[in-house]
C-alpha cells in the first residue's frame, strides 16, 4: 500500500517529518518496504488542502500491510493507526451531504434480494457469494480527472484513466473500498445481476482477455450475459468509455473465500481482488457509493440522479466482544492503564462501554480482524508499545523429558561420519524424476508433487542418492578429486511414506596423497569399513551378503542386513550413472545407503555391560589354505566355528593370494585363530588338537588344500 | 700456595673453557686439562692442598673437592647435552607437512541447529523432529488457518501428487503420553512450517509444554540469494498457567543474546501471524554495521530475526486445552537466516550446492 504522506496528513494532525511517520507505523505493525520522494514534474500532487511548507516535508511510503488488515489498504485506515499513535483526532472525509464517512452509521434493515428504482435493477441471486450489493446511477461527462486527483493516484501507483474510473480509484485508495462504474446504456434490460457464471459463459475482461468462467465463480450480469468478474475485474463491453452518458456505480460485499478463489483460478490479481478477498466492510458500500458521488460532483463530472439501491437481505451489525482489565496484564506481564485502555480502543474506532471486570467493546465492521478478547488485547499491546512490556525469564515448573534416542544417533553418526572424512551434505527434497528413478527399487515408487517449481524439482527422492551424486559431480567440476559426502535426511515412498535415511558417497582417495607417498584410491572394502562403523557406532551386528541391483556394479555390491532385516545397500556406483551424472568416466564412485529408522527399530537401548579383562594368555594359529574361487570367506568361518571349541575367540583373514603357485580357479587364503581361556592358560597341545580338527572340516566341507 | 682466591681464578677459567667447548673432542680436552690424572688442574691442586699448613688444610680441601664435584657435574651435563642436540643419521626436514587422517565437516546448518538445541535444552526444552510431509489439518486448520484463509498465501504451499500415509509417527517426544492418540491422516502436502508440530504434541500432551521443533520446511520459492523452496526453521512453543507476553521477550532475548552477542541490541514490533495473538516480530542490532546502517539491513539498523506471539487461544482450543486457564509463546525462525547473519553467508543457495570449498570453512 503506497501511501502519500500529505494525503494522511489532511485527515489527522499528525505532523511528524515523512521519517518518523514511517517508523511509527512500523512500531504499529506496518512495515516500510520503502520511503520514496514523490514524483517530480507535472504529476506532483496538488490537493486543494495542502499546507504550506509540506512540499518538503512529502513522501511515498510503501507498507506491507499484514493479511489481518484490509482496513489498512486505505488512507483512512493508515490514518486513523497513525492518529491513535499520536493521540490525536482523526477527521474522516466527507459525503454528498457533507457528513463523515462511517460505516459505523446506522444498521440498515433487511431489503427484498431484487430492488429497482430510477430505470436501474438490482438483483441478488446467490446472497452467499454476494450479500450485500448496493448501486446507484448517475449522468455523467467523461473527461479527464483533475490534476491534484490524477496526482494523488499516480503517487499510490495507480494509472489515472478518465474522471469516472478515477473516482472509484480515488475512493479505493481513501477508504480501501473498491467500486465499479459501468456504462449503464451497455447493460442488457438496466439490469445487474450478481449471480454465479453459467457452464460455458465467458467474458472479456477489460485488460483485453478473452477468458473462461467456471459455475462457482461469481460475476455480475446484465439481463443475458456477465458484465464483470465480482469483485475483480470489469468486463470490456460495459466499460465507461469517452461516450459514456449515464453509468450505473457498483459498491458491493462479496465473499472473500469466493474472490479468492476466483482470482486464483483466473490468474487475475487486482487492487479490488486482493481487498475483497481479505474482507472488506460490509457496511461501507452505501457509504463509499456517496462518497464516489460527493467526489463526482466535486470535479464536475456529473452527477448522482435517482436513489441509492441497497440490496442487503441479512444485513449484519458490528458484534460486541468483552475485554477484562485483568486479563489484558495476564497475556501481556504488565498493566496498562485503564485512561490508555480506552483512549486506544476509542482511537482505533471502537465503541467501548464500562462493565464489569472490563469493558465491553463494540467492533466496527471494518475490523475483520477482531473477533475475541485476544484480539482486542494485541490492539491494547500495539498501541502502548511492545517496548513498555518488560522482559521477564519464566519459571522452570517441570523437568524436561530425555532426549530423543532416534535425534542422539543421528548426532553420533553425524560425528563418526566426519571423523571418517566425509563432510555433511544437505540437498533438496525434491529431485528430478530420471534422476530419481534409477533408485527406485523393488515395488516402490515415486511420490510426485501436485505442482512442481519446475522438472528439477518434481518428485520426493525416493533415496538420498541423487542429491549426493549430484553434489560429487558439483564438486567434481570445481577441481575436487577427492570428495567424501554423508547426508542424513528423510526419503519418501507411495506406500512407506517417510524414512530416514543415512548415505555417503566416496570418490578419490582414500588415502591422501603425501610427499611421503601412499596415494591409494577408494575401493569397496574402504567403503565397507564405513558402513561397518556405523554398524559398530549403533551396536549393530552387520551382515553383508552378494546383491545384484541396478544402479550398483555386479559383484561389488552387497545388500546390508542385520539378522534377517535388511538394513541397507553397500557397492560401487555403475560406471552408467555415473556418467549420466556428468562424472568423469574412469572415476570409481562407492555409495552405501542405510535406512535408519529400520536401524532404530534394531539398535540395543540397554547400556554396554563392561567385561573382565582376560586373566590368562592366549594363543595364536596361522593356517594358510588353498580354496576353489567364489567361496566366501564367511562359510568358512562358520566352518571352523562350528568344529572350535568356545576358546576360540576371533578369526581374521590376514593374506589372500592368486596367481602364481595357485591353480586357475582357486585361491590361497590366511587365517589367523586366536584362542584364549578364561579360567586357564592353554597349553600347545590344546590348541594343536583343534587346529587339527579345523583343517579336516575344511578339507571336508570345502575341500581346502593346506599349503 | 694455592688459596680461596686461587681457586675462584680457576674456576672462571673453567667455565670459560666449557663454554667454548662444542664437540665431544673439545670437551675430552677440557676434562683432560681439568681433571687429568698427571698434570691436570685439579690434581696440581690436590698435590698442593697436601702440602698446606694444617691450619688451613681443612677448608682448602673442602673448596678444592667442591671445586672437582662441580666440574664433574659440569661436564656431564654439558655431555648429556651435545648428545640429545646431535641429529640422528637422516635427520627430518620438519618443516614439511604432516600425514593427517582426512576429516570431514559438519555442515553450517548442523551447527547452528546443535547451537540452537543446546540453548533451548538448556532452558528445559524438548527437541523434537516431525514429519516433513503433513495434512492440512496439523499444517494449516489447527493453526487457526480454515481453508481460504489469506494467510495461507504467506506460505505457497507444495501439495503432493498423491495422500501419502503417515507411518511410525507415534507420540512426538519422549515424554509418556496421557491422552488418546488422534486419527491418523494421511499427508497430504509438505510442511510450510514446523508450527505442525506444536499440534501434534500438544494433541499428545497436557500441558506445561515446552518444545523446539526443528527441520525441514518447504514453501513455493524459486531459488534466488535468500530464497529457496526448502530450507529449515525451528520453531519454540511454551504452554502453562501465566505465560505472558513479558515470558516471550525474556526468552527470545536471551536466546539471541547467546546464539549471536551478548550485548546485542533487541526490539519487538507488531505482526501477524494466524496462530499467534498478539504477534511480534523479534529485530537485532544490526551484525553487519552495529545499527548505524548499511545495505543489508536497508539502513535501518535492524535485522528482522524471529517471529513470535501469544499461542492463539484458537489453537489452544483446537487441541482441547483450557484456553482460559492456559496461555503461551510461539516462535520461530529459519536456521538459514541465522546462519546467514552468524557467518556472513550472502546467498542462501550455498547451503545446498554441498560445494567442499565452502563446507571446509566451517572446521570448528
Ligand atoms: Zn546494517
Amino acid at each position: 500500500m503506497k501511501l502519500l504522506a500529505s494525503w494522511l496528513r489532511e485527515l489527522t494532525d499528525v505532523r511528524l517529518p515523512v521519517a518518523d511517520l514511517a517508523s511509527l507505523l512500523s512500531m504499529c505493525g506496518f512495515e516500510v518496504a520503502s520511503l520514496d520522494p514523490v514524483p517530480e514534474g507535472p504529476l506532483a500532487p496538488r490537493p486543494p488542502t495542502r499546507a504550506a511548507g509540506d512540499d518538503a516535508n512529502d513522501a511515498v511510503i510503501d507498507f506491507e500491510i499484514t493479511a489481518n488488515r484490509p482496513d489498512c489498504l486505505s488512507v483512512v485506515g493508515l490514518a486513523r493507526e497513525a492518529a491513535t499513535a499520536c493521540r490525536v483526532p482523526l477527521r474522516l472525509p466527507w459525503d454528498e451531504a457533507g457528513r463523515p464517512i462511517s460505516s459505523v452509521r446506522a444498521v440498515s434493515a433487511p431489503t427484498p434480494t431484487r430492488v429497482a428504482a430510477d430505470g436501474l435493477e438490482v438483483t441478488i441471486e446467490d446472497a452467499d457469494l454476494c450479500p450485500r450489493y448496493a448501486a446507484a446511477v448517475a449522468e455523467v461527462t467523461i473527461g479527464p480527472s483533475p490534476e491534484w486527483l490524477a496526482n494523488r493516484l499516480t503517487a499510490a501507483g495507480v494509472r489515472p484513466i478518465n474522471n469516472i474510473v478515477d473516482v472509484t480509484n480515488y475512493v479505493l485508495l481513501e477508504m480501501g473500498h473498491p467500486m465499479h462504474a459501468f456504462d449503464l446504456e451497455r447493460l442488457a434490460g438496466r439490469q445487474l445481476r450478481a449471480r454465479r457464471a453459467r457452464a460455458g459463459e465467458r467474458l472479456r475482461t477489460l485488460d483485453g482477455e478473452d477468458r473462461a468462467l467456471e459455475p462457482d465463480m461469481l460475476v455480475i450480469a446484465d439481463g443475458s450475459v456477465p458484465q464483470a468478474v465480482a469483485g475483480v475485474m470489469g468486463g470490456a463491453h460495459s466499460e465507461v468509455w469517452p461516450g459514456t452518458r449515464l453509468i450505473a456505480l457498483e459498491s458491493a460485499y462479496f465473499k472473500p473465500a469466493s474472490v479468492r478463489r476466483t482470482s486464483k483460478r483466473l490468474g487475475l490479481k487486482t487492487e479490488a481482488s486482493s481487498r475483497f478477498e481479505r474482507g472488506t466492510d460490509i457496511n461501507a458500500p452505501v457509504v463509499a457509493l456517496e462518497r464516489a458521488c460527493a467526489l463526482i460532483e466535486q470535479i464536475g463530472a456529473g452527477r448522482r440522479v435517482g436513489a441509492v439501491i441497497d440490496v442487503y437481505p441479512s444485513p449484519r451489525g458490528p458484534i460486541d466482544v468483552t475485554l477484562r482489565r485483568q486479563r489484558i496484564a495476564q497475556l501481556l506481564g504488565t498493566t496498562v492503564a485503564d485512561a490508555d485502555v480506552l483512549a486506544i480502543l476509542t482511537g482505533l474506532g471502537f465503541d467501548v462501554a464500562e462493565a464489569a471486570d472490563g469493558w465491553s467493546v463494540r467492533v466496527p465492521t471494518m475490523r475483520v480482524d477482531i473477533v475475541r478478547e485476544a484480539d482486542l488485547i494485541e490492539e491494547v499491546a500495539r498501541h502502548h508499545g511492545y517496548d513498555r512490556i518488560p522482559s521477564h525469564f519464566p519459571a522452570l515448573r517441570a523437568t524436561s523429558p530425555r532426549p530423543d534416542p532416534r535425534m542422539a544417533r543421528k548426532t553420533l553418526l553425524r560425528h563418526r561420519l566426519t571423523s571418517s572424512g566425509f563432510s555433511e551434505a544437505v540437498s533438496y527434497t525434491f529431485v528430478d524424476e530420471a534422476d530419481a528413478a534409477p533408485f527406485v527399487t523393488g515395488d516402490r515408487a515415486l511420490v510426485p508433487l501436485a505442482y512442481p517449481l519446475s522438472e528439477k524439482f518434481a518428485v520426493l527422492r525416493p533415496s538420498l542418492l541423487p542429491g549426493l551424486l549430484e553434489s560429487v559431480a558439483h564438486n567434481r567440476r570445481r577441481e575436487h578429486r577427492d570428495v567424501r559426502l554423508f547426508e542424513i535426511g528423510a526419503c519418501f515412498s507411495p506406500a512407506g511414506g517417510e524414512q530416514h535415511h543415512v548415505a555417503f558417497a566416496w570418490t578419490g582417495a582414500c588415502v591422501p596423497e603425501h610427499w611421503s607417498g601412499g596415494l591409494r584410491l577408494v575401493d569397496f572394502f574402504d567403503a565397507k569399513g564405513v558402513v561397518e562403523r556405523i554398524g559398530e557406532a549403533l551396536d549393530l551386528p552387520l551382515v553383508f551378503t552378494d546383491l545384484t541391483n541396478g544402479y550398483l556394479v555386479a559383484g561389488r555390491a552387497a545388500a546390508v542386513s542385520v539378522g534377517k532385516t535388511a538394513v541397507g545397500v553397500l557397492g560401487q556406483l555403475a560406471p552408467g550413472q555415473s556418467e549420466a551424472r556428468g562424472l568423469p568416466a574412469g572415476d570409481e564412485v562407492y555409495v552405501a545407503e542405510l535406512d535408519l529408522d529400520a536401524l532404530d527399530r534394531l539398535a540395543p537401548t540397554a547400556d554396554t555391560r563392561a567385561e573382565t579383562l582376560p586373566r590368562f594368555p592366549s594363543i595364536v594359529r596361522d593356517i594358510s589354505i588353498v580354496v576353489e574361487e567364489g567361496l566366501r570367506s564367511e562359510r568358512l568361518r562358520a566352518t571352523i566355528r562350528g568344529v572350535a571349541p568356545q576358546t576360540l575367540i576371533q578369526i581374521r583373514e590376514f593374506d589372500r593370494y592368486k596367481g602364481q603357485g595357485i591353480p586357475e580357479g582357486r585361491y590361497s587364503l590366511s587365517l589367523r585363530l586366536t584362542f584364549r581361556s578364561p579360567d586357564r592358560t592353554l597349553t600347545d597341545a590344546d590348541v594343536q588338537e583343534t587346529m587339527e580338527r579345523v583343517m579336516e572340516a575344511l578339507t571336508r566341507e570345502h575341500q581346502a588344500v593346506q599349503r | 700456595m694455592p688459596d680461596a682466591e686461587e681457586i675462584e681464578r680457576l674456576r672462571v677459567e673453567f667455565q670459560a673453557a666449557l663454554a667454548a667447548a662444542a664437540t665431544d673432542q673439545a670437551l675430552r680436552v677440557v676434562r683432560d686439562r681439568f681433571l687429568g690424572r698427571k698434570g691436570g688442574v685439579i690434581a696440581s691442586l690436590m698435590k698442593a692442598v697436601a702440602s698446606a699448613s694444617p691450619a688451613d688444610r681443612p677448608l682448602l680441601g673442602m673448596l678444592a673437592n667442591q671445586f672437582k664435584n662441580e666440574i664433574e657435574g659440569a661436564l656431564d651435563a654439558r655431555r648429556a647435552s651435545l648428545e640429545s642436540g646431535r641429529p640422528v643419521a637422516g635427520g627430518l626436514d620438519v618443516t614439511l607437512p604432516g600425514r593427517q587422517v582426512p576429516l570431514g565437516h559438519l555442515h553450517p546448518l548442523t551447527h547452528v541447529r546443535h547451537q540452537v538445541e543446546a540453548i533451548f535444552s538448556r532452558m528445559g526444552y524438548e527437541i523434537l523432529e516431525g514429519p516433513e510431509i503433513e495434512d492440512d489439518y496439523h499444517n494449516f486448520e489447527a493453526l487457526n488457518m480454515p481453508p481460504e484463509h489469506p494467510a495461507r498465501d504467506m506460505q505457497d504451499t507444495f501439495f503432493l501428487g498423491q495422500p501419502v500415509p503417515q507411518r511410525g509417527l507415534g507420540t512426538p517426544g519422549t515424554r509418556v503420553s496421557t491422552r488418546p492418540a488422534p486419527p491418523d491422516r494421511p499427508a497430504t502436502l509438505l510442511r510450510t512450517h514446523t508450527s505442525a508440530m506444536q499440534i501434534r504434541y500438544m494433541e499428545a500432551h497436557e500441558p506445561p509444554v515446552r518444545i523446539v521443533a526443528i527441520g525441514k520446511v518447504f514453501r513455493r520459492d524459486n531459488p534466488d540469494l535468500t530464497h529457496t523452496p526448502m530450507f529449515h526453521q525451528f520453531e519454540g512453543l511454551l504452554v502453562d498457567e501465566r505465560v505472558t507476553f513479558a515470558d516471550l521477550k525474556g526468552t527470545l532475548t536471551a536466546f539471541v543474546r547467546e546464539i549471536f552477542a551478548p550485548d546485542i541490541k533487541v526490539m519487538f514490533r507488531p505482526s501477524f501471524f494466524p496462530y499467534t495473538e498478539p504477534s511480534a516480530e523479534m529485530f537485532i542490532g544490526c551484525v553487519f554495521c552495529g545499527g548505524t546502517g548499511c545495505p543489508v539491513c536497508k539502513r535501518t539498523g535492524w535485522l528482522e530475526i524471529l517471529g513470535s506471539g501469544m499461542v492463539h487461544p484458537s489453537v489452544l482450543e483446537a487441541v482441547g486445552y483450557d484456553a482460559e486457564r492456559y496461555t503461551g509463546f510461539a516462535f520461530g525462525t529459519g536456521i538459514e537466516r541465522v546462519a546467514m547473519l552468524k557467518y556472513g553467508v550472502d546467498d542462501i543457495r550455498l547451503f545446498y550446492e554441498n560445494d567442499l570449498r565452502f563446507l571446509e570453512q566451517f572446521s570448528f
